[in-house]
């Protein structure tokens, strides 16, 4: 009788290993050589500790908590081409005398062309339009919702602010507005801005002559065709 | 406008100095009326949404100025000051009153100086008639915007159990099967006992399994036949799954809603994934993103104060004053300092490629011009980020128009240059391409090449080396 086995034994043995099949919502899964999945070279967003495959744990304890994302060292100007235009720290401080002195002096490196005013529509859509509606009323889906209250229309109270401080406010922010240096390139910035002068004047596409230059006025337009 | 009352006053009481003098002192005191009396509390709202909100709130509570509740303890019977307050406050600050001077030192410094209000004496005891009585706010109905989230439908039974079971079933099957042949042998040892004969061998489960496969060779052979080949069937799926991560689902460390964000409030996808434009990466969005919109939004809809208020941690913002706290613990004036010591919020990677694949977003938002559901889904209609399955991207073609449909999973890259063989391109998009057509053109070898890429009237990526090795493997 001693040879003989219980069969209870292995299946609760197998009961025991079947449990481990469980879908843990946490783990991506298997993977072939996870070293390629989670490699020490630097990428955003990994966490370098979450891999002990080819450091010690020792080592990858003490990365833990480290992200590559990091703060640029003070002072840092970052490279975005030749073009100075772009590429140079903004000079006004973040005072209420920089709001005004930027209003004053503060001009675009950028004409007001057809293609520079279309750009900035397709950035104005992307980033602006969940506060300050689809023709800059104020009136977005954040302002509808009854989260953000008093937006100010373009084409109404804003109706005069100068475009120095539009960019100083991007830059910035201002008031319940918070700064978008962080989503918007220097150029970027300059370019929605000239959408948000077409919005000042109510939302009606300027003229363009061929070259896409504005038209002063159609009138103007007619004469310069006639000559 | 008070001279003209004061002439038809004048008028109307006759141009007797007395009665002039009487009448200056009648509309006086209408002028003197106190703002804190008999306003219009319909259009003090409308004024002071068209004016004040974007900064004040009526309550106590401070959004990117001081709230406005107990105002008229505060200002008293300083009428005119008020009105000259919010009509000028520079100016009113220099006439040099103590409160407006309190004021000054203390907020001008953490949010600005208040701007100039274009409203009249009248608009503001409208306004105040308001700020002091506000009606009850509504709160805005999010139930009837159209928008879904199917993490937060009632779940359905769709688990996919039968595996389980049929494990259940096999282990019950080799139960009942062992105890019927124990039942069978004892039954048979019974009958050999009562005729007299030996006991059967005690032979153990393994050996008296080999007699039985023996005697029923056929059955066997057919069984073990099929076996093997579900064994293999089942083996290279399972070998086909690694490294596939459809539906990947990682916890995360907020319980952020993208269907809140994204539909209900319509803030595009890239105001958070801006970088898809310009990096491989689509970006996690840093914490000031967050601020942008959450300096006013306070309270989520589905978690209230509890994940919203850990990008307040994360960033150190004060809610209560509205500010943002330096590294001292003191509140800066101007956005994060620099000094300040946050933990950040670690979101887990959802989508990762290996090390040797070279993606990049830019390449596929920007030149491809494709929309972000095309590989990632409608996210607006979930909570957390996941990959999304090939199947679930494929229902979606009726509602993106544009979407391409693949049968690989998502992130391997089977469906990669399954999507490169399908996609076309859009030669007006860009000058490259035309350059590129003028030469073929022009050139022998490359009108014949043309002729051939040509052939299904569209040029896919493919064909523009959307399917060389070094594209992607460098």
């Amino acid at each position: 009788m001693s040879k003989r086995w219980n069969p209870i034994v292995p299946i609760a043995a197998f009961v025991v290993a079947m449990s481990g099949c469980v879908t843990d919502e946490n783990s991506p899964g298997l993977e072939y050589m996870p070293d390629m999945y989670r490699s020490p070279a630097v990428e955003a967003y990994v966490d370098y500790g979450m891999d002990p495959y080819y450091v010690t744990e020792e080592v990858a304890v003490g990365q833990r908590n480290t992200q590559s994302a990091r703060k640029p060292v003070a002072g840092t100007i970052p490279f975005v081409g030749a073009n100075k235009a772009f590429g140079l720290p903004y000079a006004y401080p973040n005072t209420p005398e920089g709001y005004e002195a930027a209003g004053m002096e503060l001009a675009s490196p950028l004409s007001t062309t057809k293609a520079h005013i279309e750009a900035g529509m397709e950035i104005y859509v992307q980033m602006c339009t969940q506060c300050h509606g689809e023709e800059g009323k104020g009136d977005g889906a954040l302002s509808r919702n009854g989260h953000i209250a008093g937006i100010p229309s373009y084409s109404d109270k804003l109706k005069d602010l100068p475009m120095g401080k539009m960019y100083h406010t991007l830059t910035y922010g201002k008031g319940l507005m918070g700064s978008h240096a962080s989503q918007l390139s220097q150029k970027d910035r300059w370019l929605v801005i000239e959408y948000i002068k077409v919005l000042q004047q109510g939302g009606e596409m300027p003229e363009f002559d061929e070259s896409g230059n504005v038209v002063e006025s159609a009138a103007d337009g007619a004469m310069a065709m006639n000559n | 406008m008070r001279n003209k009352n004061f002439q038809r006053l004048g008028r109307l009481l006759g141009t007797t100095r007395i009665l002039t003098i009487a009448s200056l002192m009648v509309v006086q005191s209408l002028s003197a009326q106190s703002i804190w009396e008999d306003g219009d509390v319909d259009n003090g709202q409308a004024l002071f949404n068209a004016n004040c909100a974007s900064c004040h709130l009526v309550t106590a509570d401070v959004l990117a100025a001081p709230g406005l509740a107990g105002i008229a303890d505060r200002w008293g019977s300083s009428d005119e000051l008020l009105v000259q307050w919010i009509q000028n406050p520079q100016g009113a600050a220099a006439t040099g009153d103590g409160y407006i001077r309190s004021l000054v030192e203390r907020y001008v410094g953490t949010y600005g100086w208040m701007s100039a209000q274009a409203v009249s004496a009248d608009d503001v005891r409208d306004i105040m008639a308001y700020v002091q009585n506000p009606p009850d706010v509504d709160v805005a109905s999010t139930s009837d915007n159209g928008c879904i989230n199917i993490d937060e439908l009632p779940e359905e039974k769709t688990e996919d159990s039968s595996t389980l079971w049929f494990v259940i079933l096999l282990v019950m099957f080799l139960l009942i099967a062992m105890s019927a042949s124990g039942v069978n042998r004892g039954l048979t040892n019974a009958i050999r006992e009562r005729e007299g004969e030996s006991q059967l061998e005690d032979l153990g489960y393994l050996a008296r399994l080999r007699g039985w496969a023996w005697n029923n060779m056929v059955f066997v052979s057919v069984l073990g036949l099929f076996l093997v080949a579900f064994g293999v069937v089942k083996g290279y799926q399972g070998l086909m799954g690694v490294g596939v991560y459809e539906g990947y689902l990682p916890e995360q460390p907020v319980k952020f809603i993208h269907s809140v964000h994204v539909c209900e409030n319509e803030v595009d996808c890239k105001y958070c994934h801006h970088s898809a434009y310009e990096s491989k990466h689509a970006g996690i969005p840093s914490t000031n993103v967050c601020m942008n919109c959450h300096k006013a939004v306070k309270k989520g809809s589905r978690y209230g104060e509890v994940e919203i208020g850990k990008i307040y941690a994360a960033i150190g913002f004060d809610p209560e004053t509205g500010t943002y706290f330096d590294g001292e613990g003191n509140n800066g004036h101007y956005g994060p300092q620099d000094s300040f010591n946050g933990e950040p919020i670690k979101w887990n990677k959802v989508h990762n490629l290996p090390d040797h694949v070279y993606f990049s977003h830019q390449q596929h938002v920007v030149v491809g011009g494709l929309q972000c559901q095309n590989c990632h889904g409608d996210v607006e209609t979930w909570s957390a980020g996941r990959i999304a399955s090939v199947d679930h991207i494929n229902t979606l073609v009726d509602k993106y128009p544009g979407l391409i449909e693949l049968s690989k999973p998502t992130l391997t890259m089977g469906w990669c240059i399954e999507c490169h063989n399908k996609a076309s391109i859009d030669l007006a998009s860009s000058a490259y391409y035309e350059e590129m057509h003028d030469r073929m053109k022009d050139d022998v070898r490359g009108n014949e090449e043309l002729r051939r890429i040509l052939e299904d009237e569209k040029i896919t990526v493919k064909e523009m080396g959307g399917w060389e090795c070094s594209k992607c493997h460098y």
